[in-house]
């Protein structure tokens, strides 16, 4: 049997590739920092293509107007309820639930829903990420913050959460062991927020820089990746899209670094950097040739990890790390300057 | 009329023992193996050792694209890993790295054209807006 190959006779069908999305965008500002939902809105000829298939079985886009309002309007409802999670999961209110717990003499305290649910999801993130996103680092980070030398490791093993009932938890920890939930927070409430938004095939939620995207059939969203030495360039922009005649996909994409959230040092040179990146292993700042990580994942709680991860345990173990737990992608910039990405990022590349 | 006679009949002759055929089996069988096993030896070439302070690895980047204009990213992709051996020489624009090095991953360069080759009439690409950036958080300090 002689098998042809049709070389050169024809040519591939190449599916058109969408225009990224031009979103209506709602800010706040929450968790101490942006919160911004970006909703696919527009209307394209006639038919609902943004905003279409919402789930009350109308077209959400019967005109611009409409669909219009119906973004605030939702966008509010979820800023509104950020603000009530982000009120309960802070460290820097003294009645917080989490600042309540951290105060606790106690070594067995419940805990209302929304701090068990965040403090499961933390034990999610220490799993995935191998025990480098650690929500037991408030004293070492405190120290560096402050200047202060820090003694002692991680203790990610010493604390458990059981739920009990209608969601609520309780928590088992040695006495005056505390907790920050920092990032994990932010990745948790940023994949919430996004649950609320179900009627929208195509959103974003935007907490301070970790998103939590879902993208409709045939839609795409563009990220920029924000290059820490020049606040308007971009290292890279992902393009994250959903084949046509599927269904909505659901990603997650942090950006975590040493090079912002930093403190000045004491001007000796030979003095560590001094930054909010804790490394369990040390209880101090990580030590690291990776200046900024952005991860893709399938959930902002995961990439926040992952992302924080890479950071901490360096562009070789940190890309390893990123393999084995079969990111999306994942895109690195060292302290050489290269900006280096997983193979598994080309296909979400904007060329 | 003869009448049968109690004649003794002469006993059946006896089978020639035969050799034990089994030696020989064995020994064609050792021979066998031995032909195949020179024969594998002849045609597979044994691995070269190669010790870490032997090797360097070498990546040849290849773009992706023709040039691109300015501010637009340009992918690169290590193509090959290259074991060279002493006394070998890397290809003319390759980049030889130490073996303590990281192995190469995918590089993501911004590479902007370079000016000469940008007409002078023609006005500079607009660059598509991104409405959603991923950032570290927390603010600048100076």
């Amino acid at each position: 049997m002689t098998v042809a190959a049709a070389v050169g006779n024809t040519t591939p069908q190449r599916t058109p590739e969408p225009e990224p999305i031009v979103p209506a965008s709602f800010n706040a500002t929450a968790m101490g920092g942006r919160f911004v939902i970006h909703l696919d809105v527009e209307w394209s000829g006639r038919q609902p293509v943004r905003g279409a298939g919402r789930h009350d079985g109308r077209a959400a886009a019967d005109n611009g107007a409409d669909a219009a309002a119906d973004a605030r309007r939702d966008a509010h409802v979820v800023i509104d309820r950020v603000h009530r999670w982000a009120e309960r999961l802070t460290r820097h209110t003294e009645t917080s639930d989490l600042s309540v717990l951290n105060s606790d003499p106690r070594s067995v305290i419940p805990v209302r829903p929304t701090l068990a649910a965040a403090l499961l999801a933390a034990m999610v993130a220490a799993d995935a990420s191998e025990g480098f996103a650690d929500v037991t680092l408030l004293d070492a980070r405190l120290a560096a913050e402050e200047g202060r030398e820090h003694t002692g490791a991680s203790r990610i093993g010493e604390w458990q959460i059981l739920r009990r009932h209608r969601g609520s938890g309780i928590v088992r920890r040695p006495p005056g062991l505390r907790f920050d939930l920092g990032g994990v927070g932010k990745g948790w409430i940023a994949d919430r927020a996004l649950d609320l938004l179900s009627d929208w095939p195509s959103a974003v939620v935007d907490a301070d820089g970790d998103l939590a995207v879902r993208t409709a059939a045939g839609r795409a969203w563009e990220v920029g990746v924000a290059d820490p030495r020049s606040p308007d360039t971009h290292l890279t922009v992902l393009r994250l899209a959903a084949p046509a005649g599927g269904l909505p996909v659901r990603w997650g994409v942090a950006t975590s670094g040493v090079s912002i959230h930093r403190w000045p040092s004491d001007g000796a040179a030979a003095e560590p950097a001094r930054h909010h990146l804790i490394d369990p292993r040390t209880g101090r700042p990580a030590v690291t040739d990776v200046v900024q990580a952005t991860v893709v994942a399938e959930s902002a709680l995961r990439a926040e990890a992952l992302a924080k991860s890479a950071v901490i345990a360096g562009s070789v173990d940190g890309f390893a790390l990123l393999e084995r737990s079969r990111v999306r992608g994942a895109v690195l910039l060292t302290a050489k300057g290269d900006v280096l990405a997983l193979p598994v990022t080309l296909p979400l590349l904007d060329r | 009329m003869e009448t049968p006679t109690n004649r003794p009949v002469p006993a059946a002759h006896a089978p020639k023992s035969k050799p034990d055929a089994w030696p020989m089996r064995l020994a064609l069988g050792a021979g066998g193996i031995a032909a195949v096993s020179a024969l594998t030896a002849a045609i597979v070439m044994p691995p070269q050792t190669v010790t870490n302070t032997q090797v360097t690895q070498q990546t040849v980047q290849q773009p992706l694209s023709t040039p691109v204009p300015a501010s637009t990213i340009q992918v690169v992709q290590p193509v090959k890993y290259v074991q060279l051996l002493p006394g070998q020489t890397p290809p003319p624009g390759a980049q030889v790295i130490s073996p303590a090095d990281p192995t190469p991953r995918t590089v993501v360069v911004n590479v902007p054209a370079p000016a000469a080759k940008q007409p002078a009439a023609q006005p500079p690409a607009a660059q598509k807006p991104v409405y959603i950036k991923t950032t570290q958080s927390g603010t600048v300090v100076p």
